[in-house]
């Protein structure tokens, strides 16, 4: 057993037991069963774990040393917007989580749900599995300590903002956040969980948010990774979908030192669709690993997997993607592409589509590419006498647009754009254009 | 205002160019005719500064100043414009930006200030008109999906917004129809002054009925074979490259 896995139990033994104790005791020995996933895990080949393995953690305190930067929990969405924000601490709900009051949701922690409709919670936690991409989950379901359970209860077009704080009081803390969401049929909302640190010491985050789509519910939900440079971050996302569900995805690594993450997506029933969208910035050392596995299990369902990766400097960026056809879940169609752009001889990308189809009558398309700059492109730009840095990072720009230009929340969009400008060379030239 | 002598150059360890000389003064307009392959091209895009032709012999001297050494983007400052046989599509990067762009870095370079941004905008307005262009040019990408017409007006709306010392046009007029090869060759008419100089590549006698050169040259087989005054160009139409080949080798 390795020093993370025995911290880990050591801090599953010193926990009190609660009322998803049988829950959490099953995840744990599966956890400890299993291990940490290594490099012969298939989706787990190309991020490595054994310096973190090696590594004790403690859990991290729900609370923050300082004082929290407004301007950064609101940097997303403007206040013309009317955002509501709810802080995450180290995975720690609001202390006034279960009294706020937001026109379309109804919000409590995991723990008071628990306590006044465990029947209702246990839907939200899925059987233990053993599949390499939710290894993760299985600990965070054994050590989170509180959660935020959102029911969106109406149509609402005001985004929600969930800030996610990573705070340490020294090296070496793990935080587990863990976040329900829990879409009515009919509902309609946009969600974005807005990950940064705080402070010197970022601890391991192990975050895990779950939804839930009703029939005919329609969701638009962003992650955007903006820890610092030395965090690292294993994040996992699972959506269930009813009949006629729409959901529209927005992955976006900006930030951390490691970021893993994944995409688990059930189209449960027909009509049901998905639009996932990863824009992955690869800069410095950073390394982001991607996966994303969406699961057909109903006729007539659809999902479409975009994702952009560029990797500049040593950084390296893998997107994986996967989607399985279940028998008897004719005409489902589904497209998944990936364009890679490197930036320097020394970054990688690593991306490979798959399909897995047991049923018959189903249209199935993938694409993924791994470039260099167009040196066409430059060519025509540097003979219109701009700058190569800035002929570069227009191209560079420009090769995200399309999967900027698909988010809604145009605060959001802007507030990315601002912050993925500021990786790319030239920034300040850039910035001059828009 | 350029001197280009003994110019040979290579791609992709293939010898294109093969001793090219050619003399511009300012305020003339020359013709580059020639049979497809022959490196009308390659001469265009070297003297514009692409990386990947690599220069085996010669010298090219602009405006006093030693163009081989210069960067494709000095160049470009320097007062040199390319007008692209094909003009590539950048999905993302719109149109308007790159005119500020590219308009900016010029004057940066001669230490003028920044364009004032509506003033830009009246220029552009004003030069889209005389180019007989749609207003959605505007908010689009930099030929993103535009017809081949379309792609050669904005090469020559560049050019005007640019006001290049020396205009190199690579085949704008092919692909045009005759209303547009009207449009184009007024824009070219329109940058003509003593102090500037026009190089036409073409293939058809056509544009040079609407651009009057004062010379016109023969390229073939990476040189110039034959130079002479605008009534080469009607023999060219009338009789065919071959002749000029054919005189070549006798
Ligand atoms: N990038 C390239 N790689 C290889 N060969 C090239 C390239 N560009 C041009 N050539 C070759 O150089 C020759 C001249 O081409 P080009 O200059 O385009 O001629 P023109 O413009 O007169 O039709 C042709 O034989 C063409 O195939
Ligand atoms: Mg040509």
């Amino acid at each position: 057993m390795n020093a993370a896995l025995r911290s880990f139990e050591a801090q599953w033994r010193a926990r009190p037991a609660d009322a998803l104790q049988p829950i959490r005791e099953q995840a744990m020995q599966r956890f400890l069963k299993l291990g940490l996933p290594t490099s012969s895990d298939e989706t787990w080949r190309y991020t490595d774990l054994r310096s973190l393995a090696a590594q004790s953690f403690q859990a991290a305190a729900g609370e923050i040393r300082g004082t929290l930067d407004p301007n950064a929990a609101l940097s997303l969405v403007d206040g013309t917007q009317r955002a509501a924000t709810m802080i995450m601490i180290n995975g720690a709900a609001p202390a006034d989580a279960d009294n706020t009051r937001i026109h379309g949701f109804t919000i409590s922690s995991i723990k008071s749900l628990s306590k006044l409709d465990h029947g209702a919670l246990l839907r939200f936690f899925p059987p233990v599995s053993d599949a390499d991409q939710r290894r993760w989950v299985l600990l965070n379901t054994a050590l989170f300590d509180d959660g935020l359970y959102l029911k969106i209860t109406e149509r609402v077009t005001v985004p929600l903002v969930i800030l996610h704080v990573s705070s340490g009081a020294g090296a070496q803390e793990a935080a587990h956040p863990r976040i329900i969401i829990d879409a009515a049929p009919g509902s309609s909302a946009t969600i974005i969980e807005h990950h940064v640190t705080h402070g010197e010491f970022a601890p391991l985050s192990n975050s895990n948010t779950h939804i839930a789509l009703g029939q005919d519910a329609q969701l638009e939900h962003y992650r955007v990774y903006a820890t610092s440079a030395g965090a690292t971050h294993l994040d996992a996302l699972e959506i269930h979908q009813a009949r006629g569900s729409q959901c529209k995805q927005f992955t976006i690594a900006l930030g951390g030192g490691l970021v893993r993450s994944s995409l688990d997506v059930y189209l449960n029933q027909s009509g049901a669709s998905l639009e996932s969208h990863a824009l992955l910035v690869g800069h410095g050392d950073r390394h982001v690993d991607c996966v994303n596995i969406v699961t057909h299990a109903a006729p007539d369902t659809r999902s479409r997997q975009t994702a952009r990766a560029i990797a500049g400097d040593t950084s390296r960026v893998i997107f994986n993607s996967k989607v399985i056809v279940k028998a008897g879940a004719v005409h489902s169609d589904s497209q998944q592409s990936c364009r890679g752009l490197l930036l320097s001889p020394s970054a990688e990308i690593d991306t490979r589509p798959q399909l897995e189809i047991h049923a018959d009558e189903v249209k199935c398309a993938h694409g993924a590419t791994v470039g260099r700059l167009d040196p066409d492109m430059l060519f025509y730009l540097l003979s219109r006498g701009l700058d190569r840095e800035t002929a570069q990072s227009l191209l560079v720009y420009a090769f995200l647009a399309d999967v900027l230009t698909g988010m809604s929340v145009t605060s959001a969009r802007s507030a990315i754009e601002s912050a993925l400008i500021g990786q790319l060379p030239d920034s300040q030239t850039l910035r001059n254009f828009k | 205002m350029l001197q280009i002598s003994d110019l040979s150059a290579r791609v992709a360890g293939k010898d294109i160019l093969t001793g090219v000389n050619l003399t511009v003064q300012p305020g003339e307009v020359h013709a580059i005719m020639g049979p497809n392959g022959s490196g009308k091209s390659t001469l265009a895009q070297v003297l514009a500064g692409r990386e990947d032709y690599e220069v085996t012999r010669g010298s090219v001297i602009f405006e006093g100043r030693d163009l081989l050494a210069m960067r494709a983007e000095e160049r470009a400052r320097a007062g040199l414009f390319l007008g692209f046989q094909y003009p590539v599509e950048i999905p993302g990067v719109n149109n308007v930006y790159l005119l500020k762009a590219a308009l900016n870095a010029k004057r940066k370079a001669a230490g003028e200030p920044e364009v004032d941004a509506y003033e830009f905008l009246v220029l552009i307005r004003q030069k889209m008109k005389f180019m007989q262009m749609s207003e959605s040019f505007l908010t689009r990408g930099v030929n993103e999906g535009f017809s081949g017409g379309e792609k050669k007006r904005n090469e020559i709306l560049q050019m005007l917004v640019l006001e290049p010392k020396l205009a190199i046009l690579d085949e704008t007029d092919s692909g045009l129809d005759i209303d547009a090869l009207k449009v184009v060759s007024m824009g070219v008419n329109s940058l003509r002054d003593p102090k500037r100089a026009v190089v036409l590549v073409t293939h058809y006698q056509r544009l040079l009925d609407y651009v009057i050169p004062d010379q016109v040259h023969v390229l073939s087989g990476g040189r110039i074979v034959k130079s002479g005054d605008k009534s080469l160009a009607h023999e060219l139409e009338r009789r065919g490259y071959d002749w000029v080949l054919g005189a070549q080798v006798a």
